[in-house]
């Protein structure tokens, strides 16, 4: 077989047409790479320009404060999900969720979801990194390098010499094929290869990428020697393998999430927040105990500071923040449990096209996927029930204000 | 010793038409056997059934007396296949296309031994590094039957292998054929040409219709006469 390879490899060097779209291959991958690593970097510029900022302005908005509300009112708290250490090959979620936002002790659900996408349009059309390429883009390199490995013998009238010469079938166009693949494997995994060394990407995660890659391009040379075997004219194969291309790319996947989003409806982030402004705006017309009430409900330990005797207070109003919260807490459920169901079933929808299993392989790998982004925001959560948790016992019993305990309060742990 | 090749009772249809209709025969080594018909009378799907290319519906093919369908590799492995305008490739140089061929056949050549066989077809040298692009059909003619000798197999297959030559190299190309006879290899050639048939073999045989309707052997050293051969072509042809 090693005779057969090296035979193959010296007659791929003189094809000049092989040669282009490798090449074409190689240098895509180049510019997708770069892209992730560039957009990567940005992103952790901003965490880090970020995070120097968050102390200073918080430093800022607490000096000269004098109770625990105003304190809690004012004072902001970055959070952020940092890009994983292989996020630059699959940015995924990351374009279409918010994976940084600034919250306070206000009504959480409404801040989460009225945070702007960095790059909403890339949600929409889909970003040109290295998932995408070797998902949607090396299936098409791969045809394009394979779909008239026969068919051009035929129409030269060679290939009965070829394979008689060759004595068998196999001992041409499998190592033809194979030379062809492993060089577009190569070519396209080498800018990753050198992307994961200088971002330090785990060898485990790059090996685990390199198998996907490696698979999705398996399951098309498989389509496409399916197809080769039609004793057909080269451009009737490429016809027909770009059809096969444009059903199991775009067309299953697009029909799979057409379903996925009809079984499963998704309430508006909008309309959590909508729902949540509604409920805290109303909560000043209201009786004050029509807060109190749902409220003590979830903080029984402060049942014996829940009488309200002004007009104002801040504990009421920070009480009505909270019953926001709560009011909304069922469509946020549903919210996150409809994306984790679209997920799933997503995961199922991918086996039927190797476009979308790749593609979400790489997201899985690279924590840009949904369940990353859900548990960003239920790391969001923790956090700001731990500054609940920090500022109540201080806020209810209306405790002397005493700048020395801020050094308590929580830091955010972005989820590893 | 077995005999190189031979076609027992051989029918052979294709989409439901008869192609080749119970046609025998033995070619022996050395033997040179021109087989001669018109277009569509079955020679080259003869041919094509002793590479195993196409399977027999009756009868049987026979390499070195093994049925090719019980082995198509090795049958393959003991002839050199020269198709019709042999098309080698255009992007290479007659070396390169040589070293390719043979590194196929599992027989890697060296330079001498390819320039040696390309001396023997009369390539000029200047040509041997041009890609075959710029050849004509001659000189990648010349080039197939390079790799037919360096293959050095017992069994040659020739089909209409002087198809668009000029009549220079035709002679140049009978005269090659003849050598490698008289060195022993078994040669079957599928022609339409009855004066080039009657030049070099053996033994001619008339195929019409898928049927072997004749069959002239050149008797005490003389060469089979080509005015009865035409004559029994032509009469079978406008029968």
């Amino acid at each position: 077989m090693f005779r057969h390879m090296t035979r193959e490899i010296r007659f791929l060097a003189k094809d000049r047409g092989a040669l282009f779209w490798l090449l074409l291959a190689f240098t895509l991958s180049v510019i997708a790479v770069s892209f992730g690593v560039t957009e990567v970097r940005e992103q952790r510029e901003t965490i880090a320009a970020l995070i120097k900022e968050d102390a200073s302005d918080r430093a800022n908005a607490l000096k000269g404060q004098e109770e625990w509300g105003s304190a809690a009112y004012y004072a902001f708290h970055f959070t952020y999900a940092p890009p994983s250490d292989f996020a630059f090959a699959a940015m995924g979620q990351r374009d279409s969720s918010p994976w940084k936002h600034r919250i306070r002790m206000l009504a959480l659900e409404g801040q989460i979801h009225e945070a702007d996408t960095r790059n909403a349009n890339f949600g929409l059309v889909g970003r040109f990194d290295f998932a995408f390429l070797i998902a949607s883009v090396a299936p098409l390199l791969l045809i394009l390098l394979l779909y008239d490995l026969r068919a051009a013998e035929r129409t030269s009238r060679r290939h009965d010499l070829l394979v008689a010469t060759a004595g068998y079938s196999l001992a041409i166009w499998f190592p033809r094929a194979f030379v062809r693949i492993a060089a577009l494997t190569i070519l396209l995994l080498l800018p990753l290869w050198s992307a994961a060394l200088i971002e330090g990407t785990s060898l485990t995660i790059t090996l685990q990428a390199s198998g996907i890659a490696m698979a999705a391009l398996l399951i098309w040379w498989i389509i496409v020697e399916w197809v080769n075997r039609i004793d057909a004219s080269p451009s009737i194969l490429l016809t027909s393998l770009i059809g096969l291309w444009l059903a199991l790319a775009i067309i299953v996947p697009a029909i799979s999430k057409a379903v996925i989003e009809t079984n499963n409806p998704v309430p508006d982030g909008g309309e959590i927040l909508l729902l949540q402004r509604e409920t805290v705006n109303g909560a000043w017309d209201l009786p004050k105990d029509a807060t109190m009430k749902p409220f003590i409900a979830q903080h029984p330990e402060l049942r014996d500071y829940a009488k309200i005797d002004g007009p104002w207070a801040w504990k009421w109003y920070y009480a009505f923040q909270q019953v926001g919260d709560q009011k909304v807490a069922p469509l946020a459920q549903q919210y996150r449990k409809a994306r984790l169901e679209r997920d799933r079933q997503a995961d199922l929808a991918a086996f039927l096209s190797p476009t979308s299993f790749a593609e979400r392989a790489f997201e899985k790998l690279a924590g840009t996927d949904t369940r990353a982004m859900i548990v960003y925001e239920d790391a969001v959560r923790g956090f700001h029930s731990e500054l609940r948790a920090f500022y109540y016992p201080l806020m209810f019993p209306e405790a002397q204000y005493n700048p020395a305990l801020l050094n308590n309060l929580p830091n955010y742990v972005p989820p590893s | 010793m077995a005999i190189p090749l031979e076609a027992r009772s051989l029918s052979l249809l294709r989409a439901g038409n008869s192609v080749l209709d119970d046609v025998s025969f033995t070619i022996n080594a050395g033997e040179i056997f021109a087989l001669l018909g018109g277009n569509g009378a079955g020679k080259s799907s003869t041919l094509l059934t002793f590479l195993g290319f196409l399977e027999p519906s009756n009868g049987d093919v026979l390499v070195n007396g093994s049925s090719v369908r019980n082995d198509i590799a090795a049958a393959r492995s003991a002839i050199a296949y020269l198709p019709e305008s042999a098309s080698l490739y255009g992007h290479m140089t007659a070396y390169e296309n040589l070293s390719y061929f043979l590194d196929l056949a599992g027989k890697p050549a060296n330079r001498e031994d390819i320039d040696a066989a390309l001396d023997k077809v009369a390539l000029a040298e200047e040509a041997r590094t041009r890609r075959l692009q710029s050849y004509s059909k001659g000189m990648r003619q010349k080039t197939a039957i390079a790799l037919a000798l360096l293959r050095e197999t017992p069994i040659l297959l020739l089909d209409e292998p002087t198809s668009g030559l000029d009549p220079v190299a035709i002679d140049e190309f009978h005269d090659l054929v003849k050598a490698l006879a008289n060195n022993g290899q078994t040669i079957l050639m599928v022609t339409h040409d009855v004066y080039g048939a009657c030049q070099i073999a053996d033994r001619v045989g008339l195929l019409r219709g898928g049927k072997l309707v004749g069959s002239f052997s050149a008797e005490n050293g003389e060469r089979i006469d080509t005015e009865t051969v035409h004559a029994a072509f032509a009469e079978r042809e406008t029968a």
